[in-house]
């Protein structure tokens, strides 16, 4: 090779490599895929890192989050809620056309303890029903069959790799999230130790250590609706 | 070419020296890519990773190599009797040596340039030299382009053999000897050089000890004036540090003074800004709706419309490069996520937590605290962050934070969370006086001062209209992350801070503050990340006996 052809392979070499890479603009991270997928509103999915959205679909269990805000309206995660269940309160038990069960019927018509949590939009204190009444009326994502989920539903959310302080949960999808005690439907479960003389209670999921736990219906805790059957996660 | 073959002596030196510079300015310009984005441009052929100890290592094989060199060379000079009259008159005698011999010995002056100001930057000297090693760089860049490409392209591979290749031929034992025995000399020149530049080179913070309790004085308010006589028995420390935003020109002297009463212990910082920076990403009504005022904040490098900012690193690791914690480059580590801003990441590398705190002159000064945050190590993916901070991580909190006034960011138009009441609340902001709005006006939201954002309310608020972007949802911190008294007083052109923690917390997220604490501190000129920084580790001595 001629001195020539050799200057200009080294002059040419590390030019093109500098120029390429003065021109070439790095890509912006881009998000990963997962088993959460944002909700808006209306019941539209969101990109990962969009905002904001008022439910995740969890494509794992096919089920549809509520997710709460700190806007003051009824989804805020501040708000507290005792447990109370009154959907049979205008069911008659001889009514042969309605749902209700068999094993149900002669049961009390309402169950729990009404208005004992806090909240801004009740005029009186809040439970569990009064939340439930008002997202189906307002359709949260598109949902009409909002309810309470079950503990193993609800435990379906539990995330142990939180970050330090944070509740045990992925608090990208569900910001707004209290380490503490969330209900679920699950209820007529005996009390135990301080609670006892008060015979049952329902079961709520903490979100400090993810683990279930039996307490009086009157307690204040939080919630986190999920409905079973949406549009947006089927 | 190839018959002119060099001693093993030379291909050991030039061989070392070669890869030192290399290596001393890859990590150089990685370092300097920091603070000059014509450097950044080029950052996908710089090293990446925990390049600030390399640097050093390698500055310390060219010198060692570079006074190997000239002890060689008088040696020689020595050994053929070569006298200085002799050397005048070849002087006198003087004729062009060729190109190689004259690049060659251009390379000297850039050798000394770039060794010398990169010392002095590392002793910490007060001059600005920082850009006379950046020219230093770039000078033995154009060396190397030119030392290497000439004899490339002269003679092609036969000048990679010449340099990797030693002459042939038998060699004596005692040459032999000699030689191994010079080698491991060097080698432990080296380890004694290195092992003293890690061990040595930090400066010590005097930590006065101070009476529990005080009859003379009160007790040491947390305010920003560090006034009370306690301060005034505390020795201070000057610390240039620069590379930040801003500034002037992205550098500012710091004076630490530190204090103990056994239980706590104080520090007080001044810097110099001659700005009070409290516009933290105002929000602006325009005709599409509210925006959010920033010009780098959507790549998490905001350096204009920002708060001011003081970080305290603390660690019993008194590694170079904030403990070891500083990994540079877009994507330091190849399993998680890249950077936005292409400058880097702080973790720890060997699972040890090095305590932060993180004073913000906006978001925590009305709390009267700083920001208890940790470096550990790289945390895991989160999909569902847009921000991955590796191993910067806050401390656990009971409750209570600031949040922003948008219910969701994004570069074009927000919605806000809440609006004030009446839109005269805001009267104070509309004023266009730079002054008034950097040092005056009120920039955090109490939160129940203003309402939950509603359509209507939003109309009654004229374009053009200014709005600050942090809300306080309590007046501070509860738990772990409220370890950190702090209050940072700006006047006359500087900022005075006072923090102070117990020196030891009891949590696993905060580094015991104890005799040989290493220490770093930077200063933020209304940015988010561009932060000064200085090189040698400041290590605390506590004085034995409490001053009466």
């Amino acid at each position: 090779m001629k001195i020539w052809q050799r200057s200009l392979i080294l002059l040419l070499l590390p030019s093109s490599a500098l120029l390429t890479t003065a021109l070439h603009q790095p890509q912006d991270p881009r998000p990963a895929p997962y088993h959460f997928t944002k909700i808006d509103a209306s019941g539209g999915p969101l990109p990962i890192w969009s905002g904001p959205w008022s439910c995740v679909c969890d494509h794992r269990s096919g089920l549809l989050w509520e997710v709460k805000t700190d806007s003051e309206n009824i989804h805020d995660g501040l708000w507290t809620y005792s447990w109370y269940d009154n959907s049979w309160a205008d069911v008659p038990d001889n009514d042969q056309f309605t749902a209700q069960p068999a094993a149900h019927r002669g049961a009390p018509t309402t169950i729990g303890t009404p208005n004992n949590g806090d909240c801004y939009f009740e005029e009186e204190r809040c439970d569990t029903a009064d939340l439930i009444r008002r997202t189906r009326e307002e359709k949260l994502c598109g949902v009409q069959d909002w309810r309470l989920p079950t503990a193993a539903e609800l435990q379906t959310l539990i995330y142990t790799d939180a970050k330090a302080g944070q509740p045990t949960i992925d608090t990208a999808f569900f910001p707004k999230t209290k380490r503490g005690d969330y209900w679920t439907s699950e209820q007529d479960e005996s009390l135990q130790t301080v609670y006892n003389y008060l015979k049952s209670g329902a079961v709520a999921v903490s979100f400090v250590d993810g683990q279930p736990i039996t307490i009086p219906h009157r307690n204040a805790a939080f919630v986190r609706l999920v409905s079973d059957n949406s549009k947006s996660c089927h | 070419m190839a018959a002119d073959r060099k001693s093993l002596r030379w291909v050991l030196l030039h061989g070392i020296a070669a890869i030192a510079v290399l290596c001393s300015l890859l990590t150089g310009l990685r370092i300097a890519s920091l603070a000059r984005p014509e450097v950044a441009r080029f950052e996908e052929l710089l090293p990446q990773g925990e390049v600030v100890g390399l640097h050093f290592l390698s500055a310390l094989a060219i010198t060692l190599a570079a006074a190997l060199y000239v002890g060689h060379r008088l040696l020689t000079a020595f050994r053929d009797g070569a006298t200085l009259s002799y050397r005048l008159r070849s002087l006198s005698a003087w004729r062009w040596p060729g190109w190689h011999r004259a690049i060659i010995r251009a390379g000297y002056p850039v050798l000394l340039l770039s060794l010398a100001s990169g010392w002095l930057l590392f002793i910490g000297t007060q001059w600005h030299l920082r850009d006379w090693h950046y020219l230093g760089a770039l000078a033995m860049l154009c060396y190397l382009a030119l030392h290497a490409g000439l004899y490339l392209a002269r003679w092609g591979r036969h000048s990679l053999l010449r340099i990797c290749l030693p002459q042939g031929g038998q060699r004596s034992h005692t040459r032999l000897l000699a030689g191994a025995g010079t080698l491991a000399l060097t080698l432990l020149l080296f380890t004694t050089g290195w092992i003293a530049t890690v061990d040595q080179s930090q400066l010590p913070l005097p930590v006065t000890q101070i009476p529990l309790t005080d009859p003379q004085h009160p007790p040491i308010e947390i305010d920003g004036r560090a006034n009370e006589p306690q301060w005034q028995r505390a020795a201070p420390i000057t610390v240039y540090t620069d590379g930040g935003a801003n500034f002037d020109d992205g550098a500012t002297e710091i004076t630490l003074r530190a204090l103990t009463n056994g239980e706590e212990f104080f520090l007080s910082a001044r810097w110099q800004d001659a700005t009070r920076s409290l516009v933290h990403l105002p929000l602006l009504k325009t005709a599409n709706g509210w925006e959010v005022q920033q010009q780098g904040f959507h790549h998490f490098d905001e350096t204009r419309h920002y708060e001011d900012k003081f970080a305290v690193l603390l660690s019993s690791n008194c590694s170079f490069g904030a403990a070891g914690t500083a990994h540079l480059g877009r994507k330091p580590l190849s399993d998680r996520p890249a950077n936005w801003h292409g400058k880097g990441y702080h973790y720890s590398s060997d699972g040890q937590l090095h305590d932060l705190w993180h004073w913000k002159a906006v978001r925590t000064n009305d709390m009267y605290l700083a920001d208890d945050n940790f470096i550990g190590p790289p945390d895991q993916m989160r999909p569902g962050e847009r921000r991955y901070t590796a191993g910067y991580q806050q401390d656990g909190k009971e409750s209570g934070a600031y949040v922003m006034n948008w219910q969701w960011y994004k570069p074009t138009t927000i919605v806000p969370k809440r609006l004030p009441a009446d839109p005269m609340q805001l009267a104070a902001l509309q004023n266009d006086d730079r002054e008034n709005l950097r040092e005056k006006a009120e920039w955090v939201i109490p939160w129940f001062d203003y309402q939950p954002y509603s359509a209507a309310q939003d109309a009654r608020f004229p374009e053009g209209t200014r709005m600050p972007s942090v809300m306080y949802n309590s007046n501070r911190f509860e738990g772990d992350r409220a370890d950190v008294r702090a209050r940072g007083e700006w006047k006359d052109g500087y900022w005075n801070l006072e923090m102070a923690r117990k020196r030891v917390t009891g949590s696993a997220l905060d580094a015991p503050i104890a005799e040989g604490t290493c220490l770093w501190v930077s200063a933020f000129d209304r940015s988010q990340i561009a932060h000064t920084r200085h090189t040698r580790a400041l290590r605390l001595q506590f004085s034995a006996e409490p001053l009466q």
